[in-house]
């Protein structure tokens, strides 16, 4: 006991944890929740900690690492290994932040300030944070009039805004290729409308913003997608009844992520909080089981440590029958990801935007035209149910188009026959950095596909430039 | 009182430096014909020697495998050591060297006689072909081919034993009899002739030419299979792969009749916005399937990159094929069933487009084996049961099960040479981990140092306004700036945020590594581009005329030729360039200046295409062509003879 404090004395009041601990979200079990204001309350109900689990994860050898907060969860540890960063609230009024702690314990030190919270943090290299914010209100993470956009977070300097959706953008991680992997809705023109979650991507500064997987699927819920170590991307899926957080394990295939979305486990997962990643091939899961709690069968739960090839979940790894352990990661150092040299130019007003071929596409034009696309329109969000037509842009006879547009603002595409008829329609969902030059092979063009080697005509003649100023205003 | 001496000393002397200073100026405005010129120092115009560069200094040598080749009865492994000047023989029972033998010249391409008796050796160093015993490892006979022989095959017709050999340096290919060992014929191929496959038959043999070509400026490269007729050496076909380039490997399947051809697919006409889903090149195989068409499919995925495909080889039962790929150190394995099942079911359109769809590999790729840095070699055991690489900046070979997929053993033949910079630099060079995903490496558009015959259009401050052609890094020290703008003092400041911020979408390249790299790049000698037989030999006539033209101060009439449009004035020797930047009327619709680095002549002969955009396919179609009103050297009083006379002296440079 005495050697035990003077070593921590010793390492400045700032112990490592111990090889092969676990950082662990807990909520209480039995306790009824009371209204909650956002979606965080929701997840995480007041008396929710982060604690660190030692070796050999008996129920008496938890370390809080969230003291003095009134609730905690969703941590996420640093690559080095010595850090965790979790979302806290620090009171039942304050926002939900995002704070750090040593991971052997200490003092939690909030990181971020962001007017109406953050969440969801996530580490990029060379110790950018990644989180999203604000916190939206419970029960409308994706219906939110301000939704919740990603940002990036350099040690002791501003948040700079990665994202500009229309809708949330969530439960970033980062991918050892550097790019941040995201929760969002599939885009479409009417946010009230039935909306289908998928992945997306984009660099840690904005730029590139891209599918990733499940666009097609019309999946209702995914949440925390993970990269294992295969490379296979994990995350929860659930039907809308299934409303909650929690789900099955479901994984796509980095290797064609559109095609090969199946179930992470051979057997039935369904009741899962989380799944994390282990150097060692393995993935932690936190899955709900029934438990006596006083008189009643209560959900409880626990947390499994699975082989990927594993036919059956086997016995959990720890189970806490007073706590509700819903989200587990392993303290150990690895391999940072890809870092990224960003091209954006700081001030620029606008970015270009090239289209190899407009007419290329995996789906048929709508309309009676079979004609080629003669134009180009390009549209903006500019507000809730908002859009604002920029302007249109000739097409070139190769199908080509270069435009050069405002930045930092969702942006959506038509094109148009030579009557000026709609043949494909792109919701505003993309945008541009400031100085970005984008590109894309087609419009709804195939996933996952190169471009063709061919020179663009577009390209022989100078872009075209469409500002904010228009002001045709369409609801 | 002390201030009148002091002035009686210091005014002349300040008086002189400025005088010198103006004098000096004007020396250099008028020697460079450049009036608007500013400050630039005496050394960079007065270079020194060719012989205190880097490149001209003895360097350290290394146990690198190049070409190898397994005995028929399966025991012996043979093993090309070209910087070392060797063949190496290893025992396959204990996986180590048995023996080892001088063969000067780099040896690098190998092959072996149905029996196992002879063993054949093409030198790319000293362009010629060996023949050596296999009982005591003894040269018997050697014969010249063409400049830089990289491989070699050997098979039987009814004609006699036939040696293939394409010869890199010469765009040409040799076909030898064997007994007695004559050159029979020499055809010209594609562009950089490198690797050389049999058919099962015996009856065709495929040549895969490492560079690409195109027709014109802005049109759609491609890069030709040369198929002969071994027997009479006739050209049967020549087969183009579009888009597609850097073969360095080929194999005849056998059962299925197919041939076999590692490629890089190539996005150069498209402007470099992004890298991600392969927008700048990928990797992949193209499928001859004896029916006329050819199907490029990718060997990467859609976020993961197995760049620079080297050596390919398929399994005696045709079920397999094993692809080196060099940048990624890892052997992608191919099941043909699954590969032939796909492409029977795919339609014409799907097969056509193939190559550039990045989720279609899963479908046929059953595995990735992890190597040691930079394979490029492969053999396989006449029962297939054992897979060879060779781990080139290793100096092993990997051994590895066929059956498993496992590693079950290294042939050990030097120690990597890691303290050595220049190798280390080449292990930076060749590692594709510094880009995005790991999509390409230096070498994917730097083979061997050299160029890769594109021009690229690299992301800038607009979209499509910025194509350039590639330049050779061989024998680049000494001739800073780089890029064709002139804006990169060092190789360091070109090879680090410049290329991480346009090209490798990542971080920089880490200081040492970077240092490293500058090291190796600066290492690399010119191309050498006339035959061994003839280095430092006197220039023919032909050259000789064309060396008078190239220092020429008067046309033939005798009017003076302004100094600044003499060859010699910008392309000033000994490195053949005066670093500065001139306009030579070349801008182009999209450039935004008209003034571009001078570049450097030496191995110019193997630089194509030229100018900064590249549009010149020929040395010739700089002046035929694009030549405009004078401004690139006075070129309008030559006579089609005197321009090919000068032709030919810029190709011994």
């Amino acid at each position: 006991m005495c050697l035990g404090a003077a070593s921590i004395l010793l390492a400045g009041c700032h112990p490592s944890a111990p090889d092969g601990s676990l950082v662990v979200a807990q909520t209480p079990v039995g306790v009824p929740p009371p209204p909650a204001a956002t979606v965080l309350d929701v997840r995480y109900p007041p008396g929710s900690r982060v604690v660190l689990l030692v070796p050999p994860f008996r129920t008496d050898s938890v370390r809080e690492l969230s003291r003095g907060l009134v609730a905690a969860g969703d941590p996420c540890v640093s690559w080095d290994g010595r850090w965790v960063y979790f979302d806290g609230k620090s009171s039942d009024d304050a926002d939900w932040q995002i704070y750090k702690v040593n991971a052997g314990g200490g003092r939690p030190e909030r990181v971020t300030r962001m007017p109406g919270g953050a969440m969801d943090p996530a580490l990029a290299a060379h110790g950018e944070l990644v989180f999203s914010s604000p916190v939206p209100k419970a029960g409308r993470l994706w219906t939110a009039p301000e939704p919740a956009a990603l940002y990036r977070q350099m040690p002791d300097q501003e948040p700079a805004r990665l994202t500009f959706f229309g809708d949330s953008a969530v439960g970033a991680t980062v991918l050892r290729d550097g790019r941040v992997l995201f929760v969002s809705a599939e885009p479409r023109d009417d946010h009230n409308a039935h909306r289908h979650l998928c992945l997306f991507t984009i660099n840690n500064d904005g730029t590139e913003m891209t599918a990733y997987a499940c666009q097609e699927d019309g999946v209702d819920f995914i949440q925390r997608p993970r990269e294992l170590a295969d490379g296979r991307i994990a995350f929860l899926a659930a039907r809308t009844e299934e409303l909650g957080p929690m789900g099955r394990v479901e994984c796509v295939r980095p290797a064609a992520p559109f095609a090969t979305r199946s179930s992470l486990f051979a057997f039935r997962s369904a009741g899962c909080r989380s799944v994390e990643p282990t150097a060692g091939g393995d993935v932690l899961a936190c899955v709900e089981t029934s438990g006596w709690v006083g008189r009643s069968m209560t959900p409880i739960a626990a947390i499994y440590r699975v082989a990927a090839d594993a036919a059956a979940i086997g016995a959990p790894l720890f189970n806490d029958p007073l706590w509700n352990s819903i989200e587990a990661t392993l303290v150990a150092a690895r391999d940072e990801p890809a870092g990224h040299t960003s091209a954006v130019v700081p001030g620029a007003p606008y970015g270009t935007l090239l289209c190899l071929d407009v007419n290329y596409s995996s789906e048929p034009a709508t309309g009676p035209s079979p004609a080629p696309a003669t134009k180009l329109r390009v549209f903006a969000s500019v507000g809730p149910g908002q859009q604002r037509t920029l302007g249109e842009v000739p097409v070139a006879s190769d199908g080509s188009v270069i435009v050069q547009l405002p930045v930092d603002v969702p942006l959506g595409l038509d094109t148009l026959d030579a009557q000026g008829h709609v043949l494909r329609h792109q919701p505003a969902s993309f945008w541009l950095r400031p100085g970005e030059n984008r590109a894309c092979i087609g419009c709804h063009e195939p996933r996952n596909h190169a471009p063709r080697n061919a020179r663009p005509l577009a390209t022989t003649q100078k872009p075209a430039h469409l500002g904010l100023t228009d002001p045709t205003t369409v609801p | 009182m002390k201030l009148k001496p002091f002035i009686l000393v210091t005014t002349p002397l300040i008086l002189a430096g400025v005088g010198a200073a103006t004098g000096v100026s004007v020396h250099e405005r008028r020697m460079s014909g450049l009036p608007q010129l500013g400050y630039v120092s005496c050394i960079h115009c007065h270079q020194r020697g060719l012989d205190t560069l880097p490149w001209a200094k003895p360097r350290p040598h290394h146990d690198a495998p190049g070409g190898i080749a397994v005995s028929p009865d399966g025991k012996t492994l043979f093993i090309a050591l070209d910087d070392r000047d060797e063949v190496a023989e290893a025992d396959l029972a204990s996986f180590t060297v048995s023996r080892r033998t001088k063969v000067p010249g780099g040896p690098f391409g190998l092959a072996l006689d149905a029996v196992g008796k002879r063993l054949f050796v093409a030198c790319r160093n000293h362009d010629r072909v060996a023949v050596l015993d296999t009982l005591d490892l003894k040269e018997q006979a050697s014969i010249d081919v063409g400049i830089r022989p990289t491989d070699i095959a050997y098979c039987k017709t009814a004609e006699g034993e036939r040696l293939i050999v394409p010869n890199s340096g010469s765009d040409d290919i040799s076909v030898l009899s064997v007994s007695p060992l004559l050159e029979l014929t020499r055809s010209a191929a594609g562009r950089e002739p490198y690797a050389v496959a049999v058919s099962g038959d015996g009856r065709r043999v495929c040549i895969a030419n490492r560079m690409a070509v195109h027709d014109q400026i802005l049109s759609q490269p491609y890069s030709e299979v040369t198929v002969i007729d071994p027997a009479s050496g006739h050209i049967l076909a020549r087969e183009a792969l579009q888009s597609a380039h850097l073969a360095e490997g080929i194999t005849d399947v056998p059962t299925r009749g197919w041939t076999l051809n590692s490629v890089v697919r190539v996005s150069n006409l498209v402007p470099i916005t992004q890298v991600k889903d392969g927008w700048v090149m990928s990797s992949g195989v193209a499928i001859a399937r004896g029916n006329g068409e050819v199907t490029q499919v990718p060997l990467d995925e859609a976020n993961a990159y197995f760049p620079d495909p080297s050596g390919v080889v398929a399994s005696p039962d045709g079920k397999r094929a094993y692809v080196a790929s060099a940048g990624s150190d890892v052997v992608t394995v191919i099941d043909l069933d699954k590969l032939a099942a796909w492409l029977a079911q795919a339609d014409e359109a799907e097969r056509g487009g193939a190559m550039v769809n990045m989720a279609l590999s899963y479908r046929y790729v059953v595995a990735r084996i992890p190597t040691g840095c930079d394979p490029q070699h492969l053999a396989l055991s006449p029962d297939g049961s054992r897979l060879f690489v060779a781990e080139r900046l290793e100096d092993r070979v990997l051994v590895v099960d066929t059956a498993s997929l496992k590693p079950v053993g290294r042939i050990v033949l030097g120690d990597g040479g890691l303290d050595d910079p220049i190798r280390l630099g080449e292990r930076v060079f060749t590692r594709a981990r510094y880009t995005f995903q790991g999509q390409f490496s230096c070498r994917s558009c730097h083979p061997d140092g050299h160029v890769d015959g594109l021009s690229y259009d690299f992301d800038g401050a607009g979209v499509g306004d910025n194509l350039l052609a590639n330049r050779s890094l061989c024998g680049v020290a000494g001739t800073e700036p780089f890029k064709w703008n002139g804006k990169n003092p060092t190789l360091q400041y070109q090879d680090g945020p410049r290329f991480a911020r346009v090209l490798m979408r990542t971080d920089e390249i880490p200081q040492p590594q970077l240092d490293q790299l500058a090291t190796y790049i600066k290492h690399l000698p010119p191309t050498r581009t006339i035959p061994w037989s003839r280095v430092g030999q006197p220039l023919t006539p032909a050259e000789e005329r064309g060396r008078k033209l190239f220092f020429a101060t008067k046309r033939t009439d005798g009017t003076p030729i302004p100094r600044a449009l003499q060859c010699q004035t910008c392309h000033r020797p000994p490195l053949y360039t005066d670093r500065l930047l001139t306009s030579v009327g070349t801008k182009g619709s999209q450039d935004t200046s008209g003034v571009f680095d001078t570049p450097h002549l030496i191995g110019v002969g193997a630089m194509a295409p030229y100018l900064h955009d590249g549009r010149a396919k020929t040395l010739e179609e700089i002046w035929t062509i694009y030549q405009t009103d004078d401004k690139h050297g006075v070129s309008s009083y030559w006579s089609k003879l005197q321009l090919n006379d000068l032709v030919e002296y810029l190709k011994t440079l």
